[in-house]
């Protein structure tokens, strides 16, 4: 059994490499901002929770990271996707989408169907 | 394959001892500053800005630690420094470290010590490949006494001819003998003379040079032998060109053709084996003499041992329809080779292995009282942790590893206790157990020793794990204020004083049986006075001629009388003790005759010179045996008295005649049971019978029996010259006094008793200490309430009954208890009893006192240390 964290984290690992696949390099502030726009109030709180996130997937090795100059020209973390993170990106995102599919079927479902 | 990746990275980190902390810092602080300044674009104060960031980002500590344990292995760092917290503790309070270490080492030292015998005698493969294939094949006889399992000769051909469900089968038999080497003196040997099946049988490659086969095993085929390891370093020096030499072996040239590895010893202390060169049809005589044979086989490819045995079983039916009158009171009955060596042993193994299991259970109850008594007082450590957020996980983990910590270094020196004592004692073991590559320190005794402390680590360490689980932080703060004790944990330290006092018992009755037992083993009349008896055995070959073996003995009988100090000579086929076996049947004139010719069934011996004397047995009636009673028409047989009581109860033996197929016998006196004919002087004396040595076909493997004025062992050196005068091709062998010999006959008995004892001692004294120390703790943890019972007016003897009562309590639960469990486990002993019942009262008589004293003595003192408080200390104490 996961716990929702789990489940959580794990959403938040796809989402971080989801931003990278189509934004390329960014800085974990970066990575925070396009995902609180488009996810809401998933990092809401806590964007520090990122941080242990973006280290687990760069021990996996789907993540690169070095440092570089920032917008403000200070020294930031940019992340990088690896040819392991699209893989993995790519395994994930079918295996949600069929989780998806399957769920939206049983959501349709009306009292016939089950005839 | 991600997760490994991931393992290998955070292996790397906690190997390298890289924390990417500063990292960490770094990219939080970049980011609380972006944060910060998009917040003031938004219109924000400074001030406001930062807030609201980090209020955004998290609580840092958190993410820290979450980044932490994503960096590295969480479980490992905390054992790690849990181990660092423990020794440290160790170090700081070396009383209590040192009691539990001793008590860890008591209780798995001695499961250690017995599981070495566990695992070599019925866990470890024996030394042979598919060594779970090889059987013994005994003959049993269906009614009264069988012949130590032995086979006749005809019947093991008949078995090998017709069974299919052996791939081979072989036999062995003891063939002492004399070895003479080159120009070396004659020296006596162990040997066995054994078909090529044997080889075969068992599958072992020599060390050097080869087994014999099949050519070698016929009739008048040039002798070969092949050596043990042990042969070959004594009598060779371990020479390595050993292979082809020519020796003189009972008297006959014999070529070595082989010595065999140092494990292989079947039977067991065997110097060499040569081959019988015996053929099926020479043998055709079936009568009970033809029983001398030993027979190993190994099961068919695919034979399950049922179906080899139920084979067996109709061989054996076959073969009695057949020769009715021989065979027909005989079976067949199969039994796996480690069954064979020590299904004997396996009741007093197993008796003993539980045995020293109750040992380290009190010695784990010890330890366990200790660690809660230790838990209680650090409750507030317990608490100050829990209120600074360690999980319930994270406490319980550390209470585990101290506990487990504790256990381990007690078995570590438990097992090099172990260890001294394997290396000095596993020789001096009885019996078998002394063979070399048996009782021995190796990997399985090593990780038995490991698991075991690890496994007692965590059961002890779990009792204050869970004592600490109430999150009552407030109290558990407070405590000091107000010390309550006793609230909890109070029934089971009652339950583990009456446990180990159960305990104590079981082991206490076990060993007063077994003493008991031993006491009764050697006390009970022998038939025979061991004090001041030579013993030694002397071989001539199997084809002496008659006449010169007769003259040898009596020549080597007259020398020996004419030594000065010895009172008088005498000689036998066996000595009481030996491992022998050789019965006969016989008509009797005053039963009816059976169809089997059994009407009497006797274990039977020759014996020559002046053995009633020699001996010390006694002549209950008639005359003793004279040299004529063995070549006269009419030969003279002495019977014991187990006979005379069995096959004619109130009459008067003497002049009754009883006959086999070479004639009559007249009986012509009684003497006393003599135990340990064949073997165990446990063994109920059958009936036997005596004929003269020196018949028309004398004897030529005779023992002497020398009793003497002064030391035995004085004339050893005489003796050896008086027969090299006599012959100088033979050698005395296996000299040895009749002291010896007994003490040899109860070793095994005796080894049991002594552990037993020790084991009984040391539980006693280990459920002594645990009392003792549980009450005094009670006492010390309740010293403010004496105070205030006292204040009240409670007398200095109430206070004393008080804590009494309660162990006193305790203690009678426990014995109760343990009457029972001894009632029960007792049973496994009986075979192991000798002239004591296992219910007897008597014995638990005994050992109820033995127990109480040294056990109420223990509770009596803290609860009279007790009544001695000074009220007025006691309530200003806190």
């Amino acid at each position: 059994m996961k716990s929702k964290k789990d489940v959580q984290q794990g959403t938040l690992a796809l989402m971080v490499l989801k931003t990278l696949e189509t934004l390329g390099p960014l800085h974990g502030y970066g990575i925070a901002r396009r995902i609180e726009r488009i996810s809401g109030d998933l990092l809401e709180v806590n964007q520090g929770t990122l941080y242990p996130v973006l280290l687990r997937l760069e021990q996996e090795g789907a993540v690169e990271s070095d440092w570089g100059p920032s917008e403000n020209n200070r020294r930031a973390r940019f992340y990088r996707i690896t040819r392991a993170g699209h893989k993995l990106l790519d395994s994930e995102k079918r295996d949600w989408e069929q989780t998806a599919a399957i769920i939206e079927r049983f959501f349709q479902l009306k009292a016939g169907d089950w005839a | 394959m991600r997760a490994l990746r991931r393992l290998l990275a955070k292996v790397k980190n906690v190997a390298t001892g890289r924390r990417a902390d500063a990292r960490l810092r770094e990219e939080m602080e970049e980011h609380l500053a972006m944060q910060t300044e998009e917040n003031e674009r938004a219109g924000m104060t400074r001030e406001e800005a930062r807030r609201q960031a980090q209020i955004k980002l998290g609580a840092i500590e958190a993410i820290r630690d979450r980044y932490h344990e994503e960096e590295g292995l969480p479980l490992l760092e905390c054992l790690w420094q849990d181990s660092r917290f423990t020794l440290r503790q160790m170090r700081k309070s070396p009383g209590f470290t040192l009691v539990t270490v001793l008590t860890m080492m008591l209780g798995i030292g001695a499961t250690t010590a017995i599981f070495t015998i566990v695992y070599a005698t019925l866990l470890r493969a024996l030394p042979y490949p598919r060594a779970d294939r090889i059987v013994r094949i005994h003959d049993v006889r269906l009614q009264g006494r069988s012949t130590g399992g032995l086979v006749g000769i005809p019947r093991f051909f008949d078995l090998a001819a017709r069974s299919k469900s052996l791939a081979s089968a072989g036999f062995f038999y003891f063939d002492d003998t004399t070895l003479i080497a080159g120009a070396q003196l004659p020296v006596a040997i162990k040997g066995a003379g054994t078909n090529a099946g044997f080889w075969q049988v068992f599958g072992v490659n020599p060390l050097l040079g080869r087994t014999f086969d099949q050519r070698n095993d016929q009739p008048n085929a040039p002798m070969v032998a092949v050596l043990s390891y042990a042969a070959w370093q004594r009598y060779f020096g371990g020479d390595p060109g050993v292979v082809g030499r020519q020796v003189t072996i009972e008297q006959k040239s014999t070529t070595i053709i082989g010595v065999m590895p140092k494990e292989f010893s079947v039977p067991a202390g065997i110097d060499l084996w040569r081959p019988a060169q015996l053929t099926p049809g020479a043998w055709t005589w079936r009568g009970e003499g033809s029983r001398f044979i030993n027979v190993v086989a190994r099961l068919a490819p695919g034979v399950s041992m049922e179906s080899a045995q139920s084979e067996l079983r109709r061989i054996g039916d076959q073969l009695r329809r057949e020769h009715a009158d021989t065979d027909g009171l005989w079976q067949f009955g199969m039994v796996g080779m480690r069954d064979d060596l020590y299904g004997e042993l396996r009741p007093a193994i197993l008796v003993l292995f539980i045995a020293s299991g109750f040992v380290l259970l009190v010695a784990c109850i010890n330890v366990a009282t200790l660690l809660l008594a230790r838990a209680a007082a650090r409750e507030r450590e317990v608490a100050l942790r829990r209120a600074l957020g360690a999980s319930e996980r994270r406490i319980r983990l550390q209470f585990l590893t101290e506990s487990t910590l504790l256990a381990i270094t007690g078995g570590l020196a438990g097992l090099g206790a172990t260890f001294l004592l394997v290396r000095t004692l596993a020789a001096k073991l009885p019996g078998r157990l002394a063979m070399a590559g048996t009782v021995e320190m190796n990997w399985p005794v090593l990780g038995f020793a490991v698991g075991l402390a690890v496994a007692c680590g965590i059961g002890f360490g779990l009792a204050p794990a869970m004592r600490n689980r109430r999150p009552a932080l407030n109290l558990d703060l407070k405590q000091n204020e107000m010390q309550v004790v006793g609230k909890t944990g109070g029934w089971a330290r009652n339950a583990f004083i009456s446990i180990q006092v159960a305990i104590s018992l079981v082991l206490l009755v076990g060993a007063s049986l077994l003493g008991e037992s031993l006491w009764n083993l050697l006390k009970s009349p022998l038939g025979f006075q061991p004090e001041h008896v030579l013993t030694f055995r002397l071989v001539l070959p199997w084809n002496a001629k008659p006449d010169a073996t007769r003259e040898f003995y009596a020549n080597v009988q007259r020398r020996l009388e004419a030594l000065p100090g010895v009172i008088a000579v005498g000689q036998t086929s066996a000595l009481p003790t030996e491992d022998w076996h050789a019965r006969g049947n016989f008509d009797a004139d005053w039963l009816p005759r059976s169809d089997h010719h059994d009407a009497v069934n006797a274990e039977v011996r020759s014996i020559s010179g002046n053995l009633l004397q020699a001996l010390g047995t006694p002549l209950l009636a008639g005359r003793e045996l004279i040299p004529a009673d063995g070549i006269s028409k009419l030969l003279g047989a002495v019977v014991n008295r187990t006979f005379a009581q069995q096959y004619l109860p109130g009459g008067n033996l003497i002049g009754r005649r009883i006959s086999d197929d070479t004639g009559s016998i007249e009986i012509v006196g009684v003497i006393a049971d003599v135990r340990g004919t064949s073997g165990s002087i446990a063994d109920k004396v059958g009936p036997e019978i005596y004929f003269s040595a020196d018949g028309v076909t004398p004897n030529p493997r005779r023992s002497f029996v020398v009793r003497t004025q002064a030391r035995p062992e004085q004339l050893v050196n005489s003796i050896r010259e008086q027969v090299h005068h006599v012959d100088p091709q033979q050698a005395i062998a296996d000299v040895a006094t009749m002291d010896q010999l007994l003490d040899k006959a109860v070793a095994q008995p005796r080894l049991n008793m002594a552990l037993m004892t020790a084991f009984a001692a040391l539980t006693l004294m280990l459920a002594c200490v645990g009392i003792y120390g549980v009450v005094a703790w009670t006492v010390a943890q309740r010293v403010r309430e004496i105070g205030v019972r006292m204040a009240l007016g409670a007398t200095r003897s109430q206070i004393s009954l008080f804590f009494l009562g309660r162990s006193v309590r305790a203690t009678f639960w426990g014995v109760v208890a343990g009457t029972a469990a001894a009632l029960l486990l007792t049973r496994l002993l009986r075979s192991q009893l000798y002239g004591v019942t296992a219910d007897n009262p008597l014995v638990y008589a005994i050992a109820i006192p033995l127990l109480l004293v040294p056990v109420l003595t223990a509770t009596l003192r803290p609860a009279l240390h007790a009544a001695s408080i000074n009220p007025v200390d006691a309530l200003r104490s806190e």
